[in-house]
């Protein structure tokens, strides 16, 4: 896949609420009603939320193939499953927490032990909301990626989400996508990005520090890495999208070419990017100096996201100072 | 005509065919779903010898009806059901919940796609046959989608959000038959929650309900077919069933696991035998 601008993913279907516009590109909606008009097998499920999961745009133009089941995560995981034993390929929508942590039976006995093609689709991942703790995933990566079966995506924004979309589509098993919405982010001349499951991307060369990161992560770790080469370090970065299956191959080769290995996420530091990276290195014998940002253990509070960055450590400025410890060592 | 091939004689005939062979089952392993097995055994002789459309031949036949069986654990009655009918081999029966076999105490579809979803999680079953239905009735299919639900059961939370669901989108392709035995692990399930009236609660979240004798095969096939015969509404059927039913000395003893000794169990089948016609 090539960069191409975002003006050729699809039509804009015309929304009942416009109310949304300015706050979201609408890239998912757009990317999923444009995958469901060429394929008929794509059924879509929703908990109450069609506008911030931006399903609006599939119900609206196609309302046959649309179920609102109202708010009722574990009966519409349930029901998605009965709908994929019967041929479609269906997309259940909720907000990050409610379709992993809040259905985790659900998701593990009817969609992730029969491998159905069930692709849960959650948004406002880690701390982007400012809702507070009940609405706040920072533990659903850990959660799926403990599932067999299951294969776990989070975009490194909209730019991607096109492309993770149709992989999720082509893919025949489940798939957890943890997407963020409500970003002005793109704007029509933003390239997209390819994606394939099982591989990250390196976004940028160096030689001293490799930058691993996931989600929204990604863009602090592009700043942080030109903040590290003011002060002389030559950075790579990568878009490890792909978590499970995780780009172990990546991960270990970028280890061994780099002194200082970091990872990044929007999510505890417990089970997720990190504690991926850290036995993948480990299982493979690689050895730099390691650090993981992150949410550290505990539970976060209800807050704008870049209150909530600052104060739990999810910053570019975190991960200059955590390379920058580990380079002093 | 696909139903009522059999005629009420021969599908209780049937039963206690089936109830035999849960004797035997159980009896091997000493301990087992004895008295949850024999209380169902006219349930599923019903469903598998009058009601539901399968291919013998085709178990993914696309246009068959779904049977999910939500109280996965009922397990002696259902795999002694699918080798009666013809649907597994007799041999696999000897499997029973043995090392490696795909005949496992709760129902997984290791067993191929006879078992529509793996319950045993309980409250999970009617959920995956809304999905089902839903997907069936998008397609203008005219296959029907089954599920048997226990009576404990009914204290998942999951079941009234699937009964919601059933009722607000007028699943009338969507039986669902609750084993009322009133049997769970903790004992008598009035006694662990009251759930009565059962029927009417359904009722009020949309749904056509009967309650019968579930061990009376008239009242059961007549059921089926009103279920069939109901439009706009997903059936509920409230099946009052005995625990350890046909077998006298067993009947009624309210035992989630039951023990069986050798002597008991050539008891129980010789019973059986007097009841054969």
């Amino acid at each position: 896949m090539t960069d191409t601008p975002i003006r050729t993913m699809g039509g804009f279907a015309d929304a009942r609420d416009h109310r949304h516009e300015a706050l979201t590109s609408r890239t998912y909606g757009r990317a999923l009603l444009a995958e469901a008009r060429a394929d008929p097998r794509i059924v879509c499920l929703g908990a109450d939320l069609s506008q911030p999961t931006e399903t609006f745009l599939f119900r609206d133009e196609l309302p046959d193939r649309f179920f609102m089941m109202g708010i009722q995560e574990a009966n519409m995981v349930g029901a998605a499953a009965g709908m994929a034993r019967c041929g479609d390929v269906a997309f259940a929508h909720s907000f990050c927490v409610f379709i992993t942590r809040r259905v985790y039976d659900q998701v593990a006995m009817q969609v992730a032990y029969p491998r159905l093609p069930v692709k849960l689709a959650g948004f406002i991942p880690g701390l982007t909301t400012p809702l507070g703790v009940s609405h706040q995933a920072t533990d659903d990566i850990a959660l799926m990626r403990a599932l067999p079966h299951m294969t776990v995506i989070e975009p490194s924004g909209p730019e991607q989400v096109a492309a993770v979309v149709r992989a999720a589509v082509d893919h025949p098993g489940p798939v957890y996508l943890r997407m963020q919405v409500a970003s002005a982010r793109p704007d029509e001349t933003t390239p997209l990005k390819p994606f394939e499951i099982g591989r990250g991307q390196v976004l940028r060369e160096g030689e001293d520090v490799a930058l691993l990161a996931c989600g929204m992560m990604v863009e602090a770790a592009l700043s942080a890495a030109d903040r590290l080469a003011d002060r002389g370090l030559s950075v790579t970065v990568a878009n490890m999208a792909s978590l499970k299956p995780y780009d172990t191959d990546l991960a270990v080769s970028l280890a061994r070419r780099h002194r200082i290995v970091v990872t990044a996420e929007n999510h505890s530091v417990i089970g997720g990017l990190g504690s991926m990276t850290a036995e993948a290195l480990m299982l493979a014998g690689a050895a730099p100096r390691f650090g993981m940002v992150g949410v550290q253990d505990v539970f976060a509070e209800g807050a704008t996201t870049d209150y909530l960055a600052e104060h739990y450590g999810l910053t570019p400025h975190h991960i200059v100072q955590k390379v920058l410890s580990l380079h002093a060592l | 005509m696909r139903h009522n091939r059999y005629s009420l004689a021969e599908l209780t005939e049937r039963a206690t065919v089936l109830r035999r062979q849960v004797v035997r089952m159980v009896a091997r392993l000493k301990i087992g779903y004895l008295q949850q097995g024999l209380g169902a055994a006219d349930l599923f002789a019903a469903l598998y010898f009058s009601e539901l459309d399968l291919s013998e031949t085709d178990p993914t036949w696309a246009e068959r009806d779904r049977f999910i069986l939500s109280t996965a654990h009922n397990t002696a009655i259902f795999y002694a059901t699918l080798a009666e009918r013809g649907l597994i081999p007799p041999s696999a029966l000897d499997a029973y919940t043995l090392d490696g076999s795909p005949y496992e105490v709760n129902a997984s579809e290791r067993v191929g796609p006879l078992v529509e979803a793996t319950c045993g999680s309980l409250g999970q079953g009617l959920s995956v046959a809304v999905g089902m239905a839903l997907s069936l009735r998008r397609r203008g299919s005219r296959a029907r989608v089954y599920v048997v639900l226990g009576d404990g059961e009914l204290q998942e939370g999951q079941v009234w959000e699937a009964a919601l669901s059933a009722g607000g989108f007028g699943l009338d392709n969507l039986c669902m038959i609750i084993d009322r035995n009133f049997m769970q692990v903790e004992g008598h399930t009035d006694k662990v929650v009251a759930m009565d009236p059962i029927g009417p609660k359904f009722e009020a979240f949309g749904w056509a309900a009967t309650e019968i004798d579930g061990n009376d095969m008239a009242a059961i096939v007549t059921a089926l077919d009103t279920a069939r015969s109901t439009a706009g509404k997903p059936f509920l059927i409230v099946a009052r069933t005995l625990a350890g039913a046909g077998v006298d000395f067993l009947e009624g003893r309210l035992s989630h696991l039951a023990r069986i000794t050798p002597e008991d169990a050539d008891r129980a089948l010789a019973r059986l035998e007097g009841a054969a016609p």
